[in-house]
C-alpha cells in the first residue's frame, strides 16, 4: 500500500510537473516523449479487451512498438515495472504488425516497409488497441496523439475501436481531445 | 365526608395531566422533527455523496493523464447546484488540486493532512476516494451549504405548529378542567352548607311540634277548665233552683198541695235540666252510646216541624225544601237535638226576625273533590240557611269549640255547636259552617247514605 501510494504520489508529482507545460517544438522534447510513453500504458486501464485475450489474470499485457522507438526508449523506462490491472507490462519490438502477433496495444509509427495504414489495416478487426502520433502522419489508429495549447491530448476512434472489438471507458473518452463515434464527430 | 368528596370529583384531566401531555407532546414534536432533521441530513448527504463519486468517477482520468484543467471544469460543474458550498479534489498526497468556492463561503483546506476530516462537522461534509484500479488516486471532498433559516423553519414550521397547537389545546383543557373542579368544589360546600341547614330546620320543626303539643295540651287543660267551669256554674244554678224550692216546700203548710205541686215541680224542672246537661256532657264526651239507625231525614224533620216552628217563634218564616231520597244511618233523638239546637241559634241569630230554610239532598263527593275531610261517595246532606247577624271569621273558627257562646251569659251553654259537631263526626258525617256578618248563616251536615 505505502509503496502504491508513494508510486501514485510520485506519478501524480511528475505528471503535475509535466503538464505545467509542454513546449511541443522545443528543442528537447524528452518530457513530451516521456509522458506520451506513460499515457500509452495507462490508456490501457481504461479499455476493456474482449473475454479471452488474456490467458489468465497474470498473464502478461503486450505493448508492441511497430517500427522504430519514436520515442527514444523512454516508452522502456516507462512501462518498466508497470501492470494494467494485474497484468505485467511486457514491451515488444515488432518490425511488422500482423493480425497474429498477440499484442494488445500497438504504438504504430509506420515504416518504409509497413505504413502506418498497412498496419492499422493488417490488425483490423482484432482486438488491438492502435495507436498513432500526429508528429509522425495523419493516419490515426483509435488513439491518436495531438498537442492541444502546448499540451500533449488524444483523438478517439471508438467507431475502430469496436471494430477491433474493444470498449474504451467513458471516463477517457469524456478526456479526450475528440472522440468519432457511429452519430459522427465530437 | 371525604369519601363523597372522592364520588364527586369527575375523572379525567387534572391541570398536572394536562401540562404532562403538553410536554410530552412537545417533546415528541421535537424528536420528531429532530428525527426528520437526520432524515433530510442523511438524504443530503447521500445526495452530495452521489455527486461526488460522479465527479471522482469524471476526474479519474483526468487525474491518470494529469489534465488539471479538466479537473477543475468537473469541480466547477458542482457550483450548478446551490447546496454544495465549496468543492474540492485532492491528489494521493493530500494536497488541493482543484477547488470550487462559492461566493462568501469558507474554502475547503489546502491539504487534507493540515486538516484531518471531521466527521462530526455540523456542516455537512463528504468525501469520496477517486479511485482507478484499485489504486486511491486522490479525493473528492464537497461541503453543503448551511441551509437557510427560513428553510428550516419552513421545514419545521408544521410540525411546531401541530406541537403548539396541541400544547396550547392542553393548556385550555387542563384550565377548563380546573374551572371545573373549582365549580364542583363550590356546588360541594353549598351541599355542605344546605345539608346543615335543613338538619337546623329538622331540629326547629321538631321543637315546633312539641311547642305545639305542649300548647294542645295547655289548651286541652283550658278547656276542661272551662268545662267544669261551665258545669259548676250550670249545676250551680240548678241546685239553686232544687234546694230553693225543697226550702220553700219545707217551709210552707204542708196541706196545700197546689203550692206542694210548684215547688216539686221547680225542683223536678231543675232535677231535669241538671239531668239534661250530663246527657249532653256525656255526649260531648262519647261516653254515650249512640244508637245508629236507618233514618229518612225528611221523615223526621217533618215529625219536627211544628216543634220547630214553635221553637222559632212567630218573627222567622221556616221553610222547608226536603229533596232527599235516599235514607242515612245514625242516632235519631241526637239528630232530633241537633236540629233544634240548629234551629234555636237560627232564631237567636234572627233577634229581629228573618227566614230559616232547612234543606235536604241526595249529594256525591268525586275522588277529585277537596276542601272536605270526607271520603269521596254518596251522602244525605242536610242544610240550614238563616238571613241572620252572621258571624266574622274568628267567631266562625271557634263556633264549634266547647263552651264557646256568643249568647249573654245564662242564656247558652257553649255546648249545643260542639255537641252537635262531636256527633255529626261520631257518625261518619261532616258539618260545615259557611257565614259572613250581616250574610246569614249556612251550616251544612253530610251524612252517610245508607246502603240496604
Amino acid at each position: 500500500m505505502t509503496t502504491t501510494l508513494r508510486q501514485a504520489r510520485v506519478i501524480a508529482g511528475v505528471l503535475l510537473a509535466m503538464s505545467l507545460a509542454v513546449p511541443a517544438h522545443s528543442a528537447d522534447r524528452s518530457l513530451e516523449f516521456a509522458v506520451k510513453s506513460t499515457f500509452l500504458y495507462k490508456f490501457a486501464s481504461f479499455v476493456e479487451w474482449p473475454a479471452g485475450s488474456f490467458a489468465s489474470d497474470t498473464a502478461p499485457f503486450n505493448l508492441c512498438v511497430v517500427g522504430a522507438d519514436p520515442y527514444g526508449g523512454r516508452i522502456e523506462q516507462a512501462v518498466a515495472g508497470q501492470r494494467v490491472d494485474k497484468h505485467p507490462i511486457a514491451l515488444r519490438q515488432l518490425a511488422k504488425a500482423e493480425p497474429q502477433s498477440g499484442c494488445h496495444a500497438m504504438l504504430i509509427s509506420g515504416s518504409s516497409r509497413q505504413t502506418a495504414a498497412e498496419a492499422l489495416e493488417a490488425v483490423a478487426g482484432t482486438p488491438t488497441l492502435t495507436v498513432t502520433d500526429s508528429d509522425l502522419g495523419s493516419t490515426a489508429g483509435i488513439i491518436h496523439f495531438v498537442i492541444v495549447n502546448d499540451r500533449v491530448s488524444f483523438d478517439i476512434d471508438n467507431v475502430a475501436a469496436a471494430r477491433n472489438h474493444l470498449v474504451i471507458s467513458s471516463k477517457l473518452l469524456a478526456l479526450a481531445h475528440s472522440v468519432r463515434t457511429a452519430e459522427g464527430a465530437r | 365526608m371525604s369519601g363523597e368528596r372522592q364520588a364527586v370529583r369527575p375523572s379525567g384531566l387534572t391541570p398536572a395531566h394536562a401540562l404532562t401531555a403538553a410536554v410530552v407532546l412537545l417533546v415528541a414534536g421535537i424528536v420528531a422533527s429532530m428525527y426528520q432533521d437526520r432524515l433530510f441530513r442523511a438524504q443530503r448527504a447521500h445526495e452530495l455523496t452521489v455527486q461526488g463519486e460522479i465527479v471522482a468517477a469524471n476526474v479519474t482520468a483526468a487525474l491518470v493523464f494529469g489534465d488539471m484543467k479538466a479537473v477543475q471544469e468537473h469541480v466547477a460543474a458542482l457550483g450548478i447546484d446551490p447546496a454544495v458550498a465549496a468543492a474540492a479534489v485532492y491528489d494521493s498526497g493530500g494536497n488541493r488540486i482543484a477547488s470550487f468556492v462559492r461566493l462568501n463561503a469558507e474554502p475547503l483546506p489546502g491539504s487534507l493532512r493540515d486538516a484531518p476530516l471531521n466527521a462530526s462537522s455540523p456542516t455537512l461534509l463528504v468525501n469520496v476516494p477517486v479511485t482507478h484500479q484499485s489504486e486511491t488516486l486522490g479525493t473528492v471532498l464537497i461541503r453543503a451549504t448551511g441551509e437557510p433559516l427560513s428553510r428550516l423553519l419552513t421545514r419545521h414550521a408544521a410540525m411546531m405548529l401541530l406541537a403548539i397547537m396541541a400544547a396550547l389545546l392542553m393548556a385550555f383543557m387542563g384550565a377548563s378542567q380546573r374551572a371545573l373542579r373549582e365549580a364542583n368544589r363550590q356546588l360541594e360546600s353549598r351541599a355542605v352548607a344546605l345539608s346543615e341547614t335543613n338538619q337546623l330546620l329538622q331540629t326547629e320543626m321538631e321543637e315546633r311540634s312539641k311547642a305545639e303539643d305542649a300548647l294542645r295540651q295547655s289548651q286541652k287543660m283550658e278547656a276542661v277548665g272551662r268545662l267544669a267551669g261551665g258545669i259548676a256554674h250550670d249545676f250551680n244554678n240548678l241546685l239553686t233552683i232544687i234546694q230553693g224550692n225543697l226550702h220553700l216546700l219545707g217551709r210552707i203548710d204542708a196541706h196545700d198541695p197546689e203550692t206542694i205541686q210548684t215547688y216539686v215541680a221547680g225542683a223536678d224542672v231543675a232535677a231535669d235540666r241538671a239531668g239534661q246537661l250530663v246527657r249532653r256532657l256525656l255526649a260531648f264526651s262519647r261516653r254515650q252510646p249512640l244508637m245508629p239507625q236507618p233514618v229518612d231525614l225528611n221523615e223526621l224533620v217533618n215529625g219536627m216541624r211544628d216543634l220547630i216552628i214553635h221553637s222559632v217563634g212567630d218573627g222567622v218564616d221556616v221553610q222547608f225544601r226536603l229533596r232527599a231520597k235516599c235514607r242515612t244511618m245514625c242516632d235519631v233523638n241526637q239528630m232530633e237535638n241537633v236540629i233544634l239546637n240548629l234551629a234555636i241559634n237560627a232564631r237567636d241569630a234572627m233577634p229581629h226576625g228573618g227566614t230559616l230554610t232547612i234543606d235536604t239532598d241526595d249529594v256525591s263527593i268525586g275522588v277529585d273533590h277537596s276542601g272536605t275531610e270526607l271520603n269521596p261517595g254518596d251522602y244525605v246532606q242536610l242544610e240550614m240557611r238563616d238571613t241572620g247577624v252572621g258571624m266574622n271569621e274568628d267567631v266562625r273558627k271557634h263556633a264549634v269549640d266547647p263552651f264557646f257562646t256568643t249568647k249573654p251569659h245564662g242564656q247558652g251553654t257553649g255546648l249545643g255547636l260542639s255537641t252537635a259537631f262531636a256527633f255529626i263526626r261520631q257518625s261518619n258525617g261532616s258539618l260545615t259552617i259557611d257565614s259572613k256578618p250581616g250574610k246569614g248563616t249556612c251550616i251544612a251536615i253530610l251524612l252517610p247514605r245508607y246502603v240496604a
